[in-house]
């Protein structure tokens, strides 16, 4: 068993040889000007795999579905056209259309570049903008508010506020508000003192979001635990937002602020050794595919190579399975695990499963590749809420018929939509690992 | 005009239907027949420039003060058919730079109007140029759609009562007493609109004048009439990219070569071209090597051409002429500029002229001349309106381009279309029933291809080039059974299967020349769509009856008859 | 390593599917790599084995009284009748109540959205309304779909003769839809009662007498066929889809019931990351190296490996202007040196382009130039396998389950 996957590769012995065909490209983007995803139209052979993969497609209408959206709009362009239909802004950037599309068409790419550009042009005094930047930064609310959690709590979960921000901001009043932690992970892990363990070759970057340090830092002491018992040193260094609702919202230039800060941090602890590690898919699919489709930073290819989702890491670089084989839980009930749609593009869509299926005493039972239907802000909005409920009836009905009651997931925002569908507690598979394990 | 001359003008290329409409504008009754669809011969087969004139500044300085002149005057008349894109001429490190500054300066005395741009801002223009190119002109080259151009002319043609008659071929020229007196025609399928499958019909068409309007044809026109026209006919390869690498005309700075521009040409880049005399302007093969040149040469321009997609490759013949006793080697040598062969005055031949040579950018010009000609003929005095009058689709362009959101579109669609039909849009895009897009690469809408079945019968390759429908990436794998659909049931199934049937097999001609990479993968989608699903290849439509009693009849029946 | 597995299966499709499901069974732990959505996603849904062996223009009653006519390099000729029988048992084993056709090994002749019949082995039930009587058929189309115009396809079907009466009539779409909503908005659109019974409603006016109904297949997303047999109860007449596409919900309904048998099996699957290359070890493949989103390409082990990756569509073959070839494993992909012997010139002649793919040995190992295996313990199914003109033959589907359960079961085997 190696630890170092990358020495491994380098002592093939004399009879073994390792051949890499070139990898899929992307349109590097260029600051120039808008970046000119035409070429990108190229691949598509008009198969519509990502139409019929598309979930917003099957319950809106007024979504024209990816195909339109990216080649065909793309190719349709001359360099004065700057009008992008408004329909973009229907697209949940679930990302499906990337893993459907059988021929390398930069859908998301195309999307997100689309949605920047359509939202260039918007009014910045619209109710829609004024929404969608408030629910893209997350995080700066999220750092006010997580200081008095318990009057931000009472205030959020407010039948009047809620009224307000329907009314007001175009914020759904069906959902009830993320209650914060009153202790944020950022804060126990320096009343910690920082990682338990030192160690030159065993070592991690935490990248945990916004989520799981305001919100669900159970989550992210699970990673710092589950880790350090693998024997790894925990660096949690300074960061911002991922970007990933600023994405889904068009907001690329705070976006771009936030990814060039965590592109510097980060990548200045690659240098130092460590591996970018993230406990939610659609963090890691911002700094491994986002960031290098949309940016060109120093160091972004970088931070993309070396970063991680958190059980991944652990599968690949450590006998994680093995591990998780040897052991057993008691008491523990049944669970009806959802996988996230970003998981998908990374490969990550089964490995849950995979894992804890190995787990003697934990029953997992997937409840099938349907989205969730939240995708992040999404389904926040007012007018996306019904087909955001719409797109997730299906899994709503798989849990429902699942033997357990309690539910697992990776993503935050699925993990919010599975509550809110069936009132069931929603765990992260880190959890169970860090219970097995630790 | 009671008792008007009639005149026939042979050949429904951009001359002949220029001619067309100049005439009739002028009161002339004309009638004008075509063998093919409108365009079929070059003009849509070239590259779709609208020259600035700066190509020929250096060689050819009368032809190009002509293209400044006339590239003015169909940016005005022809909106919807023209996009003014500009153009450089791109120096790389191994152009001379004395070519360079001729061709400034060969600008200048044509007043052609210029731009120095330096290697930075040519970069910052046009990012997917090479990163060593070292400086450019910027000349106002622009982007015209040679169909739409075409068939705007012989609408408005046939608005001051001219007759249009296409898949008409002429089978003789008649000749009464050392003069032409008109022709024969066979009509493909009957004379009209086209209808696939109806039977043919032949007609003697009488005129007072005839115009051999027919390029690299004129030849075998002249033949017919017993006199000896030398058309050179030089072929050139042109191959069209899946999308724009480019939003400008980029042309090579150096003297006259193979594989130098590349044009924006609607939503694909066209590169071009080569220049080869053949024999026979429908008879010379289209070869491999011709397209691997453009791709190799041009990408020293543009180096993303090497990985880009090609959806097809085609050729056309320029109608190149040169007065007898000339005798250049190479065509490239060849004068651009044209000839009115008057017959009385060369050949003794009264009653017909020929027009040949020339290029597509001074079509009107062309045609202005030769109708001052046949007016002079008949002693009329009528003025040439064709620089002022706009043609249909672009009286008032600017005005629409606000309202495209008007249709119930999604904006590219509304914006293309827009495009395209010009001041027509509203009364073709406004409809009463649902108007799906039919072909999504080009953003062709239902409305759209009915107008275009309304003026073209069930020529779907005259809808084609009318409305770009099956021209984009696909290359009709996904659309061309969708216009078929519309031509049912105005008309009957077997019409619109060989309707249907024609279309197809011309878009897989060009494509041909495109298969590998992606295209050749389209291809195979193609071939398993209409194949594997539809059962085209083989369908039972063409055959004997098929005995389908001896085939599974459901699980019953066969249950029961088979005893298994 | 952490991940190993006995058997690796190349490709989430037809082939691949069937590869691993074959080699689950055989008791092999199976782990099936799939980068995209399969091609099935715009396949017709139909599993067609043999309908045209040469170039004849009559399809055969019986594909197995036909296999002799197909040239030796032909993956039938490769695993002979007892091997498309294994393909076939195998997927009737997993689609027993979605698909008919195991009554007879005789071809049915299947109405198309064109107004064609194309001959087929297995057809969903969703289509078997329409085969082989001589019942009045009414065909319905929408306004809002341009792809299928009713009224042409009948006229096509009484073309081609077929003993049944046809008429054709197209209606609005029976919900208040944007033109351009998707097939599977449409589809999800249908599963509403009160969209079912508002278009039964308008079909009911034409009826006159037809006895049976045949729609686009766009009844519902899902298999359970409840669209279906609510039309049937409102119109009192059977009702069928007719197939077409892309997209093809047909394709999309059989891709859900073979991702529920994987699941079933205890395939392990690893979807939306590519295969970019392997490790080899002597003759032997000892990895696939897969680049799981971040570039940095990971060993993914295993003893014995099945290459489904697809043909020139599904992205298993790939060409330049170059030449062929086959990108994961590099294996020998026979063609003509000059492009232009690729194609022929009429658009539906027998390209050599359509036959493109990797040639096997007996075993469905594919083989170098010299006719010499590449890797002991690499097969290939499907499409990436040469020899066939598959849309010409109709065989695509047929040589994808032959080969694939063929190749998982050997993989199986060999460990």
């Amino acid at each position: 068993m190696s630890n170092d996957q990358h020495t491994d590769h380098d002592r093939l012995s004399s009879e073994q040889t390792a051949e890499v065909a070139t990898a899929e490209t992307t349109v590097p983007p260029s600051d120039e000007r808008t970046t000119d995803l035409r070429p990108g139209a190229d691949n598509c052979y008009k198969c519509t795999a990502c139409d019929t993969s598309c979930p917003v497609a099957e319950v809106d209408d007024e979504f024209p579905g990816p195909k339109f959206q990216g080649p065909e709009q793309w190719r349709l362009k001359r360099s004065e056209d700057t009008d992008i239909d408004d329909s973009i802004m229907s697209c949940s950037n679930c990302m499906r259309c990337d893993s459907a599309c059988p021929s390398g068409v930069p859908l998301s790419q195309m999307h997100n570049t689309a949605r920047g550009e359509y939202v260039e042009g918007m009014s910045k005094l619209s109710r829609e903008y004024v929404r969608n930047r408030i629910l893209a930064n997350y995080g700066r609310l999220a750092r006010l508010g997580s200081r008095v959690p318990r009057l931000t709590n009472f205030v959020m979960g407010n039948r009047v506020t809620k009224w307000f921000n329907e009314q007001l901001l175009g914020i759904t009043s069906e959902r009830e508000f993320p209650a914060f932690a009153t202790q944020t992970f950022r804060e126990w892990y320096d009343e910690r003192g920082g990682s338990k363990i030192e160690s030159e070759d065993r070592r991690i970057a935490y990248f945990h979001g916004d989520y799981s340090n305001f919100n669900t830092p159970e989550v992210a002491k699970a990673l710092v635990r589950v880790f350090e018992s693998f024997g790894y040193e925990v660096a949690v260094p300074e960061q911002r937002c991922s970007g990933t609702p600023m994405f889904a919202n068009g907001m690329l230039e705070d976006a771009r602020r936030a990814a060039e800060f965590n592109v510097q941090t980060f990548s200045k602890l690659i240098d130092e050794g460590y591996d970018i590690v993230c406990s939610c898919t659609s963090c890691s699919m911002a700094l491994r595919q986002e960031y290098p489709e949309l940016f060109d930073f120093e160091d972004t290819e970088l931070v993309a190579t070396h970063t991680y989702e958190a059980i991944e890491y652990l599968r690949l670089h450590e006998d994680l399975d093995e591990a998780i084989s040897e052991t057993e839980l008691e008491d523990e009930p049944a669970l009806a695990y959802h996988a996230p749609c970003h998981a998908r593009n990374q490969g990550l869509h089964r490995q849950a499963l995979e894992l804890l299926d190995e787990l003697e005493g934990a029953t997992i039972e997937d409840v099938g590749d349907s989205c969730s239907g939240i995708s992040g802000t999404y389904g926040w909005k007012e007018e996306k809420y019904d087909y955001s409920m719409e797109i997730g009836e299906e899994m709503f009905e798989e849990m429902e018929d699942a033997a357990g009651t309690t539910g697992l997931t990776e993503c935050p925002t699925c993990a919010m939509q599975m509550e809110h569908g069936t009132g069931y507690e929603i765990n992260h598979p880190l959890e169970l690992i860090e219970k097995a394990l630790v | 005009m009671v008792n008007a001359p009639t005149v026939l003008v042979i050949g429904g290329g951009s001359t002949g239907c220029g001619i067309a409409r100049d005439l009739a504008m002028r009161g002339f009754d004309i009638t004008l027949v075509e063998k093919g669809n409108l365009t079929n011969g070059t003009t849509g087969r070239m590259h779709g420039l609208l020259h600035s004139g700066g190509r020929y500044a250096v060689a050819d300085q009368a032809s190009a003060k002509e293209c400044i002149a006339e590239n003015r005057i169909l940016r005005d008349i022809a909106s919807h058919c023209v996009e003014m894109t500009g153009g450089l001429f791109v120096q790389r490190p191994e152009d001379s730079g004395e070519y360079f500054r001729n061709k400034l300066q060969g600008c200048r005395e044509c007043d052609i109007p210029t731009t120095v741009l330096s290697a930075a801002e040519t970069r910052a223009k046009e990012p997917a140029l090479a990163e060593d190119v070292e400086r450019s002109i910027a000349v106002p080259d622009g982007a015209i759609d040679p169909f739409r151009l075409c068939v705007a002319n012989a609408l408005s043609a046939q608005r001051h009562g001219a007759r249009i008659e296409t898949h008409a071929e002429v089978t003789d020229v008649l000749v009464e007493d050392d003069t032409v007196v008109g022709c024969n025609v066979r009509h493909h399928t009957g004379p009209g609109k086209r209808t696939h499958r109806a039977p043919g019909t032949t007609e003697e068409i009488r005129a007072d004048y005839v115009v051999n309007a027919t390029g690299a044809w004129a030849g075998q026109i002249g033949e017919l009439a017993g006199v000896d026209i030398e058309v050179r006919p030089s072929k050139g390869a042109m191959v069209i990219m899946n999308v724009r690498q480019v939003d400008t005309v980029i042309n090579r700075c150096r003297p006259k070569g193979d594989a130098d521009i590349i044009v924006p040409h609607e939503t694909t880049a066209i590169l071009g071209t080569t220049d080869k005399e053949v024999d026979d302007p429908e008879g010379y093969p289209e070869e491999q090597w011709e397209v691997d040149l453009m791709i190799d040469e041009l990408s020293e321009l543009i180096p993303v051409l090497r990985e880009s997609r090609s959806i097809r490759s085609f050729w056309g013949v320029r109608p190149l002429y040169e007065p007898p006793g000339t005798g250049t080697a190479d065509p490239t040598d060849i004068t651009r500029d044209f000839f009115l062969l008057d017959h009385e005055e060369r050949d003794g031949l009264a009653g017909m002229t020929s027009i040949v040579g020339g290029k597509f950018t001074t079509y009107r010009l062309m045609a202005e001349r030769i109708s001052n000609h046949v007016c002079e003929q008949f002693g009329s005095k009528a003025d040439c309106r064709t620089a002022e009058e706009p043609l249909p689709g672009s009286e008032d362009f600017e005005v629409l381009r606000d309202h495209m959101e008007a249709f119930g579109l999604r904006s590219p669609i509304g914006r293309r279309s827009t495009q395209r039909l010009g001041s027509r849009a509203e009364e073709v895009l406004t409809t009463d029933g649902p108007n799906p897009v039919l072909c999504e690469c080009e953003a062709v809408t239902r409305a759209e291809i009915q107008d275009a079945i309304d003026q073209s019968g069930t020529d779907l390759n005259a809808v084609r080039i009318r409305t770009r429908a099956s021209m984009g990436n696909c290359q009709g794998g996904l659309c061309c059974h969708r216009m078929a659909n519309e031509l049912h049931p105005e008309h009957e199934e077997p019409t619109v299967r060989t309707a249907l049937d024609e279309l197809y097999q011309e878009r897989w001609k060009g494509q041909r020349h495109a298969l590998w990479g992606e295209q050749l993968s389209q291809a195979m989608l193609n071939h398993v769509l209409h194949g594997t699903t539809m059962n085209r290849d083989h369908d039972p439509a063409r055959q004997e009856t098929l005995d389908f009693d001896a085939f599974d009849t459901g699980i019953e029946r066969t249950r029961a008859s088979d005893g298994d | 390593m952490a991940i190993s597995d006995d058997v690796i299966v190349i490709g989430g499709g037809l082939a691949g599917s069937m590869s691993a499901l074959s080699a689950a069974k055989a008791g092999a732990s199976v782990r099936l790599i799939s980068h995209k959505e399969s091609t099935l996603r715009h396949a017709s849904g139909l599993i067609d084995v043999l309908g045209y062996p040469t170039e004849g223009d009559q399809p055969v009653v019986n594909p197995f009284d036909a296999l002799d006519e197909l040239p030796d390099e032909h993956p039938y000729t490769v695993v002979g009748e007892s091997g498309i029988r294994e393909g076939l048992a195998l997927f009737d084993e997993i689609t027993g109540d979605l698909y008919a056709g195991t009554h007879t090994d005789r071809n049915a002749l299947v109405p198309t959205q064109q107004g064609t019949v194309k001959p087929t082995a297995r057809y969903p039930r969703s289509m078997a309304a329409g085969i082989g009587n001589d019942r009045e058929t009414l065909l319905v189309g929408f306004e809002s779909l341009p792809d299928f115009d009713a009224p042409l396809a009948a006229d096509h079907l009484e073309a081609v003769n077929v003993p049944f009466a046809s008429r054709g009539v197209t209606v609005p779409f029976p919900a208040d839809l944007r033109v351009d909503a998707k097939y599977t908005r449409f589809a999800t659109a249908l599963e509403r009662e009160e969209t079912t019974a508002a278009l039964a409603e308008t079909v009911e006016s034409h009826l006159d007498g037809a006895e049976r109904v045949a729609f686009p297949a766009l009844l519902g997303r899902d298999n359970d066929g409840s669209v279906r047999s609510s039309l049937e109860s409102h119109l009192g007449v059977s009702v069928f889809e007719l197939p077409g596409g892309p997209p093809s919900l047909p394709g999309l309904r059989l891709v859900d019931r073979l991702s529920e048998a994987l699941d079933a099996a205890g395939v392990h699957r690893s979807t939306g990351v590519p295969v970019v290359g392997r490790e080899t070890a002597g003759d032997r493949v000892s990895s696939v190296l897969v680049d799981r989103g971040n570039h940095t390409p990971h060993p993914y082990h295993a003893s014995e490996f099945v290459l489904a990756t697809g043909g020139l569509v599904g992205k298993g073959i790939d060409s330049d202007r170059n030449g062929v070839h086959e990108p994961i494993f590099d294996c020998h992909v026979p063609h003509p040196k000059d492009r232009y012997d690729w194609f022929c010139g009429d658009a539906f002649g027998d390209h050599p382009f359509a036959r493109f793919g990797v040639v096997s040995d007996g075993e469905l190992r594919p083989v170098d130039a010299q006719g010499t295996v590449e890797h002991e313990n690499l097969r290939a199914a499907g499409s990436v396998l040469g020899g066939a003109n598959i849309a010409a033959e109709k065989s695509g589907s047929g040589i994808s389950l032959a080969t694939g359960a063929l190749a998982g079961r050997l993989a199986a085997e060999a460990i």
